[in-house]
């Protein structure tokens, strides 16, 4: 584009218009510009994906924090098993290598009317489209007692980050023979497989180290994603260590007392000596505030390009969407990630729309050398995004089979950050 | 159709021909389309497998999927489709793909180099 000149390109456009296609381009404006909100794994390879792809896109990426942990293998850092480090990345090939415009600053508003976002130092970013990638906000106040301040007792441990370090140093303080109880949330939240995957991999750091402590799962739901794997997982691993306790056993998580380390059903008192209070999740707080978010709490979007039914111009992608039947995951955030970011090529520069591909896999860990995989792809239709095809390991898979999950999965988290990050 | 060559620096001739003749540019659009709308799906087809692949050829715990020719990649592909090579991840992936989505991608991955800048 560097020797395109100005008459050149009135040319260029002239002819276009007698083509008959007028690209947003082709209309004589300067270049396209992309506000992209939210640092995380949807926003970063959004970012990365339309600043690689176009040259006459100026891509912007808000993000107030100067690095990223990834949620997705923190439960492998909490097992002893990886460090924090080794789970967190910046962003400076996104802007050297790829030339995305990378601010650390918050959002305050987004301005659909004014096609404006205005950043908490005082900044107005003008946007063409923006991509929102908010990711996930915590409902408190459904387990009664559990808010913002209790995290600092009874921590989440669901963004990854200083939560993530409590949950292990409290772990690590806590005696052998003590009870870690862990409150799984309802339907849907972010990764699905996760917090059984964490009862796993907390049992395999138990197992070493403290072998009579115990692990209670009170969950909100009646079954989980990948149950049967779970299970038989834990009776070879970890026999007798992790009871699990549907909602249909307790009558679901009512309370907790966080100074006395108390969580609440309906008809029992738990006592713990580590909590861990996974609650109930709708779209981040950004998505709620510019008023994208329907009665489900989370932003319904066209599956085909991933822009917000109720703002146009606006994308949301990643967790915070409502994208049918695709699972709130690093990977699906990804995948809908570019989806997302060759529709808005198309829109704005013109470029050729094909049929777009959604997946989402998933490497979990029921221990250091036992991972079990699963592979979703999806269909998008005009009103929904359903699943086509679906793997999942199966119980009894021989010990090598698994190991093998276990090399690919390290290989998978390499190359994945790669592609997000650069 | 005609931004692919307006934003592919190595089209920079063929976007000279059309700003001083529109009926030559016609032309070369209709000769010059088919090719690069396949390299761009090819690549938008390519960045699925970016998910797991790294493009720049290194390869730790999943195999790279650069330096091959088309003819090999598009065997794989469908050696994974068919179930003939086993991998539950690589069967589901390559059902979804048409036969001409993998010969379109397996043409265009065979394009890359290892330490090659697209992402």
């Amino acid at each position: 584009m560097k020797s395109w000149t100005r008459r050149k390109f009135g040319s260029f456009a002239g002819a276009t218009c007698l083509l008959g296609l007028v690209p947003w381009v082709a209309k004589g404006q300067a270049a396209a510009r992309v506000v992209v909100i939210g640092g995380g794994v949807g926003g970063s390879t959004v970012a990365k994906y339309l600043a690689a792809s176009a040259t006459r896109i100026e891509v912007t990426l808000i993000e107030p924090k100067p690095r990223y942990t990834t949620c997705f293998f923190s439960n492998l850092y909490l097992a002893g098993l990886r460090s924090l480090e080794s789970l967190t990345h910046g962003y400076e090939t996104l802007a050297q290598r790829y030339g995305v415009n990378v601010i650390h600053d918050s959002v305050t508003a987004i301005d659909p009317a004014g096609k404006t976002v205005v950043l908490e130092r005082g900044t107005k970013l003008p946007y063409d489209r923006v991509v929102l990638a908010p990711g996930i906000a915590f409902k408190y106040g459904t387990i009664e007692g559990y808010d913002e301040v209790a995290t600092q007792i009874m921590p989440h441990a669901w963004i990854a980050g200083p939560q993530t370090e409590l949950l292990r140093r409290q772990l690590e303080s806590m005696e052998d023979g003590g009870v870690f109880v862990l409150v799984a949330p309802p339907d849907p939240f972010r990764c699905p497989p996760a917090p059984y995957e964490r009862a796993s991999l907390i049992a395999y750091y138990f197992k070493q180290y403290k072998p009579r402590a115990k692990i209670l799962i009170l969950d909100a739901k009646d079954s989980f994603f990948g149950q049967d794997l779970f299970q038989d997982g834990w009776n070879r691993h970890y026999p007798g260590m992790i009871e699990w306790l549907p909602r249909q056993f307790t009558g679901g998580i009512q309370a907790v007392d966080v100074r006395r380390r108390l969580v609440k059903t309906a008809g029992d008192t738990f006592k713990a000596d580590v909590a861990n209070v996974i609650p109930a999740q709708e779209a981040g707080q950004l998505a709620q505030d510019a008023g994208l978010v329907d009665q489900s709490g989370w932003c319904p979007i066209d599956p085909m390009t991933f822009e917000s039914k109720l703002q146009p111009g606006i994308h949301i992608i990643g967790d915070a969407a409502k994208a049918g039947n695709m699972a709130k995951s690093a990977f699906a955030s990804n995948s809908q990630a570019k989806v997302c970011a060759f529709a808005i090529l198309a829109a704005l520069i013109g470029s050729e729309r094909f049929a777009p591909h959604l997946f989402n896999t998933c490497f979990t860990f029921l221990a250091s050398d036992d991972a079990v995989t699963s592979v979703i792809s999806y269909r998008a239709e005009p009103e929904t995004i359903r699943i086509s095809d679906i793997f999942i390991s199966k119980v009894g898979e021989n010990a090598e089979t698994r190991r093998k999950a276990v090399r690919e999965a390290d290989g998978w988290y390499a190359a994945f950050t790669h592609d997000v990050f650069g | 159709v005609t931004t692919r060559c307006f934003r592919d620096e190595r089209a920079s001739n063929i976007r000279q021909i059309i700003a001083l003749s529109i009926s030559a540019s016609l032309v070369i659009f209709v000769a010059n389309r088919s090719a690069a709308a396949d390299n761009d799906r090819g690549a938008q087809l390519a960045a699925t497998c970016a998910s797991c692949h790294r493009l720049d050829g290194r390869d730790k715990g999943i195999p790279s999927i650069i330096g091959l020719d088309e003819e090999t990649l598009t065997r794989a592909m469908q050696a994974f489709k068919s179930g003939e090579r086993s991998s539950q991840i690589m069967h589901v992936m390559s059902l979804s793909l048409s036969n001409d989505e993998i010969v379109t991608l397996a043409r265009y991955l065979s394009t890359l180099r290892v330490e090659g800048k697209r992402p």
